[in-house]
């Protein structure tokens, strides 16, 4: 018998079975359906499978659902909201920020985390910060120009809605 | 609906597909798995090389939860993706040539049950040599890994054209030298996936596949299974990057197929990080031995080159990417005498193939690196000498390549400027250099790797009742925005608001065949073909419009939502009412354009010489400014600058993307990519040991695009994506020269082998200081 | 991946008794190490204890002139706190420079200091390492990198712990045999298949540092790429200046040894001048500590060189940052 998991996804709170071996990214593609999280090696070493838990990156290839019991998670769904696209949706839609599109979830859950506590970071800043999720297809660079776009401190200053 | 005619193209556009990225909704072909298909598992050679005396499958056949076991007795048919050199079998017979090659595969109830099962097969085996360097395949005797491949020789190629031994007599500098880079893999961040369905009752298969050429896939998996090409539908979903990965059939797709059939039902696969790398089809490991005869004032007289490929176990590509090597010494400088060897040879590691600048780059690397050295040599400056070799004008080059548009000066004069080249060149403190390159690509293979007699692309373009124009698309989006392109070029000639149209794509039963997305032909020959698609469009609605509005139709303005009389815009059609006239008696519209390479862009006449054909060249230009420390020799490249002849820029955002990811790949080369082997195993087939650079270490690119405006293009456009890659690893040697004083011959550039080189020229410097300090003594004691 | 036990203690006591050193039970903390390790079959764990939910395995806390940091602070908070960077702000620059950031918000101090060792031959696949009849570390009986060794040579490769060495740090360890307390240093073994000493059920409760002040200290890795990758040598240096002499210098290397080690011997240089031939002797000291042997991709020779050379390096700058 799979142990009932409490676990909040995307603002909701589930109760689900689940196996202690599902690896987090597994349960959230698998049983959950939520097939916006990649996976693109084989543990670890990439950052395809980025989602917040309590409000931090997490590697989901590199946890196990069953430590969750609690806690909050979120994925790339989440960011969809009111019908409209999240400001860095908005920015790596517009400046090109994916190409593929295969990283883009991963690295934007990570720029989501760096700028919930970091308004604006410099270019340095992101550089550092999404330094785990790797990219092959852009070369980063317009990456880190659409968190900057996506920045509240830059849409302040800018009056860009991203 | 707008009521100003819609631009189109020379727009900066986020990707028409691009939402769907950025929310996650877009559909990757693991995304699309059915939670109750099997699961698919390969069972993979463990050995590099050996005769198979058995694969036992009996244990794993009988574990509960096992549907299927499929091995090498299950398909005889071979295929590989030139028609003349099909010699790979999708799952191993009589012999294994590579680690990891297919021997079997699996389909389960679930992941545990298959994974299980492959640890029941059993395999009996004769082990072979292992045959895993090039020198081990050109030993005099070597084992052979195929019959009638004498020497391991895959294909040998030689060409001279013009008089080299001339060329050389007219030089006033003659060099040569060697060039080693080591193989590398396009490390694509989605790992390999395909699902497979079965229907026994209609004996229809429909395979979703992460292809950048389903059509070739389409056909080989019908071949493989022994079944007309019509019981075949193959879908494209998103692709999560390709970079030449899935420019062939490979060997999973048809695994899937038949593990679907004997299962009768729907098989999922989803490869690993590992298996994907050991899938392969990456750039080979290379030697390349170039000389060059230059003039004192830095003219290039003669050119010889000759290129020595590991190509791995089995044909793939080898011989296009070894006939690329030579084909592109030419077409970006004017040299008027060129000899090129070539040889391809078998080795016990996986199958390389197609990979980002096919087969040119590691030749172009070579070249601009002794190019440079030469003008060091005669105190020329390397942008200035380039300079002096340009082609003059519209041109043939020697092997019959036919040169129109030419934008290299002009990327020169860009890069020179914005990098500030002659205040910097020479001039940087100790530990800091700056070097540049240059390169070129093909826009699209001006003749097809198939010869069908088909246009060389085709698109459709459905109008119906709703007025909704469908554009039917069979080219390949794998992220570098080929949907993009036909949605701006149809919307560019018809100049309708944007809601009313939408691009379908890559699904066999719906969309035109096209021939893929390899050597950057999309945005040409699609490009081309959807301008002609459009064209014909518009020309159906302006003579429907004119029967409504009874005057000619050379009198009718088309204004994108409207038709109008020329002179008189009282009198107008809205797009709807013309619709509805062009509909009468024929119904639903279905407009078709094609493009076909004309014949004299096909290539010369020599053997192989429609290799390096094409109807427009990119150009690329880049100077590259490292800093290296002096203790971990690590080389940080600290800013790049790249300028690109793209033609004419359809998309500039999604060009300067392109530039951007394509300077990028030849910065991994360059600095630190590499597949390794231990004693033929594949050993750093995951992304912590393959290394590709992260946004830590890839500095600013500084992109400038050039258009000079091909007059074949479509709206004078030209490819952008693997022309900027080859210069990367040259100006990366030249600007560590500029630096440290060092010359390097190999890649990637690792701090191992710098420390190397410095430890060597250390040990130089001392022993030179040593008899320095004796010497004098022993002249005294003469 | 094998059936798994998982479950969350939300105390020290309780954490011990539920792994209660039972063979195949292991404690998880940020899972950055376990469980890229547990998916290529390196770890048949069938019980994990994870730790991640103990209140007092997360506290930072400084007392009496020393620093006490809970083994399951993770890295990222280890980082951020004032405590740390204004007591001992070489374990923020160390911990700082553990592979990813994301990596480092879920990772631990004390997952850090426990990680296994690594080498080429055994952060493999499953199927990678079948086919090459596995190795000593795992499944096998003959060591790779040197067949003919009794041994494994498999490298300890966390860049915090020799930040840690070099302050001096004890450790609190709690486990089914009681409570102790004793230096870092004695944790670690000079063997790639057992370099920890701990017992079975041992629980790494805290570190305790004391207050970095009067040292001036630093590390630095060499790795391939900017971020993600482990050191391919580490070194951590902390000096202690009076006018032109060294009044006291440990240095300490990690990715260069089966352990996390000091180098021995450097008391002999107190009030003494950084000359050359002290410089030499300090080469001479780190050759004789390291041994670096064909377990990475990037050959040993290098990983020698640059530990040399950082280790030369990082001594000369921080003796000059110390008078400054
Ligand atoms: C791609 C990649 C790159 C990496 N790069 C680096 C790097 O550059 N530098 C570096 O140092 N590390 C690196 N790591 C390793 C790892 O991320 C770190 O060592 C991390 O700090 C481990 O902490 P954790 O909490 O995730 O440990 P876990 O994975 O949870 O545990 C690791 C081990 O420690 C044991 N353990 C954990 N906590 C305790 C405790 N309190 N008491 C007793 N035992 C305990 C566990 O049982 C397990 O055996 C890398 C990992 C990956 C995947
Ligand atoms: S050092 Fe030897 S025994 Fe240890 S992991 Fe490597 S190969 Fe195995
Ligand atoms: S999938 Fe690569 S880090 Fe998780
Ligand atoms: S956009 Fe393709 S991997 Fe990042």
């Amino acid at each position: 018998m799979k142990p009932i998991l409490r676990i909040q996804v995307n603002g909701r709170w589930r109760e689900e079975a689940v196996a202690d071996n599902t690896l987090l990214i597994d349960f959230l593609r698998e049983q959950l359906q939520l097939t916006g999280t990649k996976q693109g090696c084989d543990g670890g070493e990439c950052g395809a499978c980025t989602v917040l838990v309590d409000g931090r990156p997490r590697l989901s290839c590199c946890a196990f659902a069953a430590s969750f019991e609690g806690h909050h998670v979120e994925t790339i769904e989440s960011q969809w909201q009111d019908g409209q696209m999240s400001p860095l949706q908005q920015a790596f839609h517009e400046k090109l920020g994916a190409q593929c599109g295969y990283c883009t979830p991963g690295m934007i859950m990570a720029a989501e985390a760096l700028l919930r506590t970091n308004a604006e970071p410099s270019e340095a800043e992101i550089r550092q910060a999404l330094g785990g999720n790797l990219c092959r297809c852009t070369g980063y660079v317009k990456i880190i120009e659409s968190v900057q776009a996506a920045a509240p401190g830059h849409r302040q200053t800018t009056g860009e809605p991203a | 609906m707008n009521t100003k005619p819609s631009k189109g193209v020379g727009q900066r556009m986020p990707l028409y597909d691009g939402v769907e990225k950025v929310t996650g909704r877009a559909k990757y072909t693991a995304d699309l798995f059915p939670r109750d298909a099997l699961v698919g598992r390969i069972y993979r050679s463990p050995l590099p090389h050996a005769e198979l005396i058995e694969v036992d499958v009996s244990a794993a056949r009988s574990l509960p939860g096992v549907v299927a076991v499929i091995t090498g007795a299950d398909c005889d048919i071979p295929y590989g993706i030139l028609p003349i050199a099909q010699n790979e079998f999708p799952l191993a017979r009589d012999r294994v040539r590579y680690f990891g090659e297919p021997v079997a595969a699996v389909a389960a109830v679930d992941e545990e049950t298959a994974e299980r099962a492959l640890k029941l097969i059993r395999l009996h085996v004769r082990e072979l040599p292992i045959i895993d360097s090039i020198a081990k395949a050109r030993a005099p005797d070597a084992a052979l890994l195929h019959d009638k491949k004498p020497g391991n020789i895959e294909r040998e190629v030689h060409n001279e054209f013009g008089d080299t031994a001339a060329g050389f007599a007219a030089a006033d500098l003659v060099r040569e030298q060697t060039y080693h880079a080591a193989e590398v893999n396009h490390a694509q961040m989605e790992p390999h996936a395909a699902f497979a369905a079965w229907e026994p009752e209609r004996e229809q298969l429909t395979l979703h596949t992460c292809s950048m050429v389903p059509y070739y896939v389409h056909k080989k998996v019908a071949q493989c299974l022994g079944i007309d090409t019509a019981q075949v539908r193959v879908i494209k979903p998103y692709v999560g990057g390709a970079f030449g990965a899935r420019v062939e059939t490979l060997n999973f797709e048809i695994i899937v197929s038949l593990l679907a059939r004997a299962a009768r039902g729907a098989v999922r696969m989803q490869l690993t990080r590992e298996e994907s790398m050991l899938t392969h089809r990456g750039r080979p490991e290379s030697e390349t031995r170039v000389k060059l005869g230059m003039t004192r004032d830095g003219r290039i007289t003669a050119c010889e080159c000759e290129v020595v490929q590991r190509g791995g176990a089995y044909a793939g590509y080898g011989i296009i990417t070894i006939l690329y090597a030579g084909a592109l010494l030419n077409g970006i400088y004017d040299v008027k005498n060129v000899k090129y060897d070539g040889y391809r040879v078998y080795t016990n590691t996986p199958p390389c193939g197609a990979m980002r600048g096919h087969g040119t780059v590691n030749t172009r690397v070579a070249f601009e690196s002794l190019m440079t050295s030469m003008a060091a040599e005669l105190d020329l400056d390397p942008i200035e000498v380039r300079r002096r070799n340009r082609i003059p004008g519209p041109s043939v080059t020697p092997n019959g390549l036919r040169v129109e548009s030419y934008g290299l000066p002009q990327c020169l004069d860009k890069v020179e400027e914005a990098s500030g080249w002659r205040q910097l060149r020479g001039k940087l403190p100790k530990w800091k250099g700056i070097g540049m390159a240059c390169s070129h690509f093909v826009s699209g293979s001006a003749k097809p790797v198939h010869f069908t007699g088909e246009p060389h692309a085709t698109i459709v373009l459905k109008l119906d009742f709703d007025g909704g124009i469908s554009i039917l698309s069979g080219a390949a989006d794998v992220g570098q925005g080929s949907t993009t392109i036909v949605a701006q070029v149809v919307v560019e000639v018809l100049g309708v608001d944007w809601r009313r149209v939408r691009v379908i794509t890559n699904d066999s039963a719906v969309t035109p065949k096209d021939n893929g997305s390899y050597s950057s032909r999309v945005t040409f020959m699609v490009g081309n073909a959807t301008l002609d698609a459009a064209q014909k469009l518009k020309q159906v609605l302006v003579e429907a419009a004119a029967r409504r509005l009874q005057v000619e139709p050379d009198q009718v303005e088309c204004l994108g939502e409207s038709f109008h009389v020329l002179g008189d815009p009282s009198r107008a059609v809205s797009f709807s009412d013309a619709t509805a006239e062009a509909l009468v008696d024929t119904g639903t519209l279905h407009v078709k354009g094609t493009f076909t390479c004309p014949i004299e862009f096909q290539g010369g006449k020599h053997r192989g010489g429609a290799v390096g054909s094409t109807m427009g060249f990119s150009y690329a230009a880049q100077v590259v400014e490292v800093s290296v420390d002096p203790v971990t020799c690590r080389v940080s490249v600290d800013k790049i600058w790249a300028a690109l002849d793209c033609g004419f820029a359809i998309n500039p955002l999604a060009v300067e993307g392109q530039i951007q990811g394509g300077v990028f790949m030849g910065m991994g080369q360059g600095l630190s990519e590499q597949t390794r082997y231990e004693n033929g195993k594949m050993s750093a087939a995951n992304f912590l040991d393959y290394g590709f650079p992260t946004m830590a270490e890839t500095p600013p690119i500084e992109v400038f695009i050039v258009e000079s405006i091909d007059p074949n293009g479509p709206f004078g456009a030209k490819e952008a994506s693997e022309g900027p890659l080859a210069g990367f690893p040259a100006a990366l040697a030249d600007a560590v020269r500029d630096a440290t004083g060092l010359e390097f011959h190999e890649w990637p550039l690792t701090p191992e082998r710098i420390a190397k080189a410095m430890e060597a020229r250390e040990r130089e410097q001392r022993a030179a200081a040593r008899k320095t300090v004796r010497q004098p003594a022993t002249a005294g004691a003469a | 991946m094998q059936e798994l036990d998982i479950v969350k203690p939300a105390s020290v006591a309780e954490a011990v008794s539920l792994h209660g050193g039972a063979v195949g039970a292991r404690y998880l903390a940020g899972g950055t190490d376990l469980v890229p390790n547990m998916r290529r079959g390196l770890q048949k764990s069938r019980k994990l204890v994870d730790i991640t939910g103990i209140e007092e395995l997360r506290q930072i806390a400084f007392e009496n002139g020393a620093l006490r940091i809970g083994a399951g602070v993770t890295l990222e908070a280890l980082c951020a706190s004032d405590l740390v960077r204004r007591h001992a702000p070489l374990l923020a620059l160390a911990a700082s420079q553990v592979a990813g950031p994301t990596h480092r918000a879920a990772a631990t101090l004390g997952g850090n200091l426990m990680q296994d060792t690594r080498c080429y031959f055994y952060n493999q696949s499953d199927f990678w390492r079948t086919a090459n009849e596995y190795c000593m570390k795992a499944e096998g009986t003959i060591c790779r990198v040197a067949p003919s060794s009794s041994r494994c040579w498999a490298s300890y490769c966390g860049d915090v712990a020799p930040a840690m060495l070099v302050l001096g740090a004890e450790v609190d360890i709690s486990g089914p045999t009681g409570n102790r307390r004793e230096p870092l240093a004695a944790l670690y073994a000079d063997d790639g298949l057992q370099h920890l000493k701990l017992g079975p059920g041992d629980l790494l409760v805290s570190v305790e540092v004391p207050a970095q002040s009067g040292w001036t200290a630093g590390y630095e890795k060499v790795r391939v790429r900017g971020t993600i990758d482990f050191p391919l040598a580490g070194i951590a240096v902390a000096i202690k200046r009076e006018g032109n002499r060294i009044a006291d210098l440990r240095v300490a290397c990690t990715g260069v040894n089966a352990y996390p080690g000091l180098v021995p011997n450097l008391e002999a240089w107190r009030g003494k001048e950084p000359d050359e031939a002290f410089f030499a002797a300090l080469e001479k000291a780190v050759r004789k500590e390291i041994q670096p042997m064909e377990s990475t991709l990037t050959a040993a020779g290098y990983r020698k060189r640059v530990a040399l050379g950082l280790a030369r390096k990082l001594v000369g700058e921080l003796f000059e940052s110390a008078g400054a």
